[in-house]
């Protein structure tokens, strides 16, 4: 079983939705304060939490790509590297602005509006990820874009501004020899991802079923209160996967079973936004004890539950199906 | 039968090294898999119940909890089940391995603890509910401490291992 992927091409494909997606995210952001709108700032928050989402395959894709470039005349290694570097700073800070986004949604549901702190804490990370994502971009056209370079060499030397910036860069070779010269640093990674695991299941499971129809006796708004709990396990392992697969990104980027897994957390992405966007979710919180959820609020959750379920199984298959994709 | 020839029996038979080196979907992987899902079903529904037990979301009746101990059984025994045949590919490989050993009791305690709450908290329906929750409360910071303990102590048979098979060292 072998499949054939452009790693390139699917780069090239995806790489504009963060640098887009957020300056469009904080352009929306900046001006819900004007008048204090806060259906803007909750539109805001929503598109920092999907870029965050997107970004993930996006950062993948890039490891495939560069695979794909490598020994190509006319591709600096050193220039990739660099890009490699930006890439993975401008990664980290996004997905933390998309956490914290995730926690002003929640607020607005909870208490009407984000608290201050959450409010400063999204301007703050938004506006850093903007300035890393510009570099990021930058850096990635360098690679392979030659009419953008100021000379006819390629644009090794950083300017001050680029110079700073990479200070902060991580240097992708050194993690990926830590990662690998440590397999208890992995062991540790691996555990955390399994116990992040079971606090998803339990909790958005025990949501998915009581929706469904299991332990009717239960009312769902107060089960619902377990959904930060499921969104620390979340958490805990997109920190926990992501360093493990920047420790070895050849093992994890040509494998079938981790590209499924990844599609299958699109689709709760996407499963989530029909949930929470809809008035699926309103409806389901008033249903009390003993009452049924509609239809459509079921269907929403066996797909949940079938998706979490596809995600272990293809976390399982990762090991056995590398290099399944060429 | 002195032990390690025992262990080298269980390795040579037929359904040992089918599920060790067969090429199919449905072998050593398909069999992991199922000690995974059953690990999570009776550890996340126990995270659950402990979250409940422990004051999260306290507008939520415990009573009818009691439900969610159908799936913790259920996936305790799926786990049971997958992790016989895993020891049958694999003997040497964990019965050399003292992290084995040390699992295997977490896991006993961890269902002792499971047990526990089912009939403490769960066997009197007279109880009322702040009642329960005073007794199901430590019982459930245990049953997280141990659980994953346990968890800790699988994952560290991967890489803890002497002996893949027998007189072969890992």
């Amino acid at each position: 079983m072998q499949f054939q992927v452009n790693f390139a091409h699917l780069h090239l494909l995806l790489n504009h939705i963060p640098v887009i997606g957020t300056i469009i995210g904080v352009c929306l952001f900046l001006l819900s304060f004007v008048g204090n709108n806060d259906d803007l700032r909750r539109s805001s928050l929503i598109l920092f939490a999907v870029v965050a989402l997107l970004t993930f395959p996006t950062f993948v894709s890039g490891f495939g790509a560069q695979a794909n470039l490598i020994g190509q005349p006319g591709v600096s290694d050193t220039l990739m590297e660099r890009h490699e570097g930006a890439a993975m700073l401008s990664f980290w800070f996004l997905e933390v602005t998309g956490a914290l986004a995730l926690a002003g949604l929640w607020q607005f549901h909870r208490s009407s509006r984000p608290a201050r702190w959450n409010v400063l804490a999204v301007l703050l990370f938004s506006l850093v990820t903007v300035v890393l994502m510009a570099r990021t971009g930058n850096t990635g056209g360098d690679i392979r874009h030659p009419e953008v370079w100021a000379s006819q060499e390629a644009p090794l030397t950083e300017g001050a501004v680029g110079s700073i910036l990479h200070f902060f860069e991580p240097a992708p070779e050194k993690f990926i020899h830590a990662m690998i010269f440590s397999k208890w640093e992995t062991a540790f990674l691996m555990d955390l991802h399994f116990l992040g695991l079971a606090l998803i299941v339990g909790t958005v499971g025990a949501l998915d079923i009581r929706i469904m129809g299991f332990a009717k006796q239960l009312p769902i708004a107060p089960l619902h209160k377990f959904v930060p709990w499921a969104l620390a396990g979340l958490a805990i392992n997109a920190v926990t996967g992501m360093l493990v697969l920047i420790g070895m990104p050849v093992y994890y980027t040509f494998d079938a079973a981790f590209w499924l897994k990844m599609l299958a957390l699109m689709l709760l992405g996407l499963n989530a936004a029909a949930f929470y966007l809809t008035d699926a979710f309103s409806r389901v919180e008033q249903v009390r004890a003993g009452e049924d959820a509609s239809t459509s609020a079921k269907l929403l959750a066996a797909s949940s539950l079938c998706l979490w379920f596809a995600v272990i199984i293809l976390g399982r298959y990762i090991q056995s199906l590398q290099e399944t994709i060429k | 039968m002195a032990a390690p020839a025992l262990l080298s029996l269980i390795e040579r038979s037929g359904l040992s090294t089918w599920i060790r080196e067969t090429d199919s979907l449905f072998g050593f992987y398909f069999i992991l898999l199922f000690h995974n899902i059953g690990l999570a079903l009776a550890v996340g529904s126990s995270v659950f119940v402990g979250l409940r037990l422990l004051g999260v979301a306290p507008e939520l009746p415990v009573e009818p909890l009691k439900r969610f101990f159908i799936i913790m059984w259920a996936g305790a025994w799926i786990s049971a089940v997958s992790g016989v045949f895993l020891l049958i590919a694999y003997p040497t490989k964990a019965l050399t391995n003292p992290v084995f050993y040390i699992k295997l009791t977490l896991v006993g305690i961890g269902v002792w603890i499971m047990i526990r709450i089912e009939h403490v908290v769960f066997g009197d329906t007279d109880l009322s509910e702040a009642v329960k929750m005073a007794k199901g409360k430590s019982l459930a910071g245990w049953s997280f401490v141990v659980w994953v303990s346990a968890i800790t102590a699988g994952r560290l048979l991967a890489y803890t291992f002497r002996y893949l098979v027998y007189g072969h060292p890992g």
